[in-house]
């Protein structure tokens, strides 16, 4: 066991911890101050993680266990670094927000997923997976009604469930292994089969990075937080997932395919979503899709072109949550069949998300160019043709959800009548510095390139070469030119106002009919099986009562003492039921 | 560009810019413009990759060699996903309190 002081040094250099005091402690300063005060620890974390510079520290013998509180390697301080601005970005647009819960959640939350990215073991990892999950429902609960309650739960339980899973991956692979370093994990025995402590891992990183069927819970949570709750839900869970598999399971296989199918199912999903912040949820899961695609490539470029559209993604992704947040906050809906005109009134806040829209949609001179091209890249440089294909086909479908549908639905579109007031100037100056970010990613790259983790690759990489300029530019433009030919035949299709099934159709439609035959099938089994039953109990009792009824043949020699006997077991019976009742 | 439902606005209001017919043509024209000269660029060596990724012997077609191809394929894929996509309501949409009667 380590000394006390050596623990609490080893606790108190982690920017996490610097945070999640301010989180604490924020609960207490007045409302008036609170957000500056949650600004001070962002920077006072942020501080501590460059002063710090690459290393391992904290490290501690406990149980005879070696455990790396902090390990700040390029890998994670990518991460590291995008959590803060996002942080930072959160508190400013969250400034109208008084909510002492959310204030909380908006520094606690960050801080988990941050002590997640810079955990050099996986014991430390677990823990601030748990309060990453336990922090961040306070953001679903927020707006406090019954709906957001029970989905708060629902949230929980799957969030829990990971949390659960991963430690027991945990103990599964200290078995195997002896070590709780977290590095590459093996999804696979020598002789090619996979290993249980592998899955179950993958598929806890799976449940938080939202694999195909594991997603529900993002679309369930995130749009039904508040206005600002929303797009702090949206970076840190899934991000800490995508930097908990770049770092255990790069180069796994199976990612490829999962990822690509996150890619493209969305694309349908948030198609025909009305409301446009669940459209953006289904963004998220298309986002995270190129990323897992790229771990799964697992070459450095497609590592380093992962890890840095996450980088980039938190930061435009939020830019569009922001844009349609501030209609909302204006508007009070997200809808898109109430929403639509609003460029007349709200000009700056529609300039805006149209370069989130453009930076999203990987347009040259934005940050999604300048780091997608790494991936699609990576994936044609292993020949995988079709799944190349496929990427080509989502970033077809990121154009049209996240690119178009969400300022055209907003700010342009049928003309709701709506006259709002232009966004309040705190999320506008949130607003206008995530721009200036997109931007300044997409021309000047050469900072991020310099954060990825495998610089030997990015140092020859030049995104602006002549052919990826006019290959991204056809795919795009005529892209945009499809919009506009199916909006001038009205052939694109109106907004409707629905619930969407979801992965829950599986189970309220065909799983319905599955039960509603099953219980059908049982019903029929069962008279069948009773009226067999009955019958040869009807004829045994017929024949014992011809044998020892008071006709039967055996009757004659009853004793006289049986009477007794049955007088004496009934009063024994009623004796018990009167001492247990 | 932008649908006209005209009813909504305000008796007096005038029209907003990207509703009025001079930004709707402008918008198209550039666009149109911006599309061909997109296209015609891959017609042009320097703008085709040296060493394409995609070989007769490692993959089912050269789609980089082909000019045009990214043009083509943002047309197609963007109209099918539009298309084919909507049908999806078919199957899942219902009405905007289903889950609300629920709980």
């Amino acid at each position: 066991m380590t000394s006390g002081n050596s623990l609490f040094a080893a606790i108190a250099m982690n920017p996490a911890v610097i945070l999640t005091v301010g989180a604490v402690l924020c609960v207490f300063i007045p409302a008036a101050l609170r957000r500056f005060f949650m600004l001070a620890f962002v920077a006072a974390s942020a501080t501590q993680l460059y002063r710090l510079g690459l290393g391992n520290f904290g490290s501690l013998t406990i149980f005879g266990e070696t455990v790396t509180m902090l390990r700040i390697d390029a890998l994670a301080r990518v991460f590291a670094v995008v959590f803060h601005i996002a942080a930072a970005l959160n508190i400013l647009y969250g400034w109208h927000d008084k909510d002492r819960a959310s204030a909380f959640a908006t520094l606690a939350y960050p801080a988990a997923a941050l002590g997640g990215v810079l955990a050099g073991d996986l014991i430390t990892l677990f823990v601030w997976w748990e309060l990453a999950a336990i922090a961040s429902v306070f953001l679903v609960f927020a707006p406090g009604t019954r709906a957001t309650y029970v989905a708060g739960m629902r949230y929980l339980a799957i969030q829990i469930l990971s949390g659960v899973m991963l430690l027991a991956g945990i103990l599964l692979h200290f078995a195997e292994t002896g070590s709780f370093a977290f590095n590459a994990i093996a999804l696979h025995d020598p002789s090619g089969a996979y290993k249980v402590s592998g899955v179950v891992m993958l598929l806890a990183f799976g449940i938080k990075a939202a694999f195909p069927l594991l997603h529900n819970w993002v679309q369930d949570a995130y749009p039904k937080s508040t206005i600002s709750g929303t797009i702090v839900l949206s970076i840190f869970t899934t991000k800490l997932a995508v930097y908990s598999l770049a770092r255990g399971f790069a180069g796994a296989q199976e990612l490829i395919y999962i990822g690509a199918v996150m890619t493209f199912f969305p694309i349908f999903f948030a198609l025909i979503e009305n409301d446009l912040r669940k459209v953006l949820s289904y963004s998220i899961n298309n986002q995270v899709g190129f990323m897992v695609v790229g771990i799964g490539v697992g070459t450095a470029a497609s590592l380093n072109g992962a890890v840095g559209y996450a980088f980039c993604n938190i930061i435009f992704e939020s830019l569009l949550f922001m844009a349609v947040g501030a209609a909302m906050f204006r508007t009070g809906t997200s809808k898109a069949t109430e929403l639509g005109g609003l460029y007349r009134t709200m000009p700056i806040t529609m300039v805006l998300c149209v370069i989130g829209a453009f930076s999203i949609s990987a347009f040259p001179g934005f940050a999604g160019f300048v780091t997608k091209g790494l991936i699609i890249d990576g994936v044609a440089e292993q020949h995988l043709f079709w799944i190349w294909l496929a990427l080509l086909f989502a970033s077809a479908g990121v154009l049209e959800h996240a690119g178009i549908k969400i300022p055209y639905f907003t700010f342009f579109g049928h003309d709701s009548g709506k006259r709002p007031k232009e966004a309040p100037p705190a999320m506008l100056a949130a607003m206008v510095i995530s721009a200036a970010l997109c931007i300044g990613i997409g021309v000047y790259p050469e900072p991020l390139y310099a954060l990825l983790p495998h610089q030997e690759q990015i140092a020859n990489y030049n995104p602006y070469t002549l052919p990826h300029i006019a290959e991204q530019l056809q795919l795009l433009l005529w892209a945009v030119l499809a919009f506009a030919v199916l909006i001038l035949l009205k052939w694109y299709p109106p907004e409707v106002p629905s619930a969407n099934l979801d992965t829950d159709w599986l189970y309220r439609v065909p799983g319905r009919a599955v039960l509603r035959w099953a219980t059908g099938v049982t019903r029929v089994l069962w008279i069948t099986c009773w009226k067999i039953f009955q019958g040869r109990v009807v004829r045994i009792m017929e024949r014992i009562y011809a044998v020892h009824g008071p006709e039967g043949g055996l009757a004659r020699s009853w004793p006289n003492g049986f009477m007794a006997l049955w007088t004496a077991v009934v009063l024994g019976l009623a004796l018990v039921l009167a001492f247990f009742a | 560009m932008t649908e006209h439902h005209g009813s909504s606005h305000a008796p007096g209001e005038k029209q907003g810019w990207a509703d009025q017919r001079w930004f709707r043509t402008l918008f198209l024209s550039v666009l149109v413009i911006a599309c061909l000269a997109a296209a015609a660029l891959s017609f042009i060596p320097e703008f085709q990759k040296e060493h394409p990724h995609f070989t007769s012997e490692n993959a089912p077609f050269q789609t980089e060699e082909f000019p045009g191809f990214f043009a083509l394929y943002g047309f197609i894929m963007f109209s099918l996903i539009v298309l084919v996509g909507q049908h999806l309501r078919k199957l899942v949409a219902r009405k905007e309190t289903y889950y609300d009667e629920r709980e």
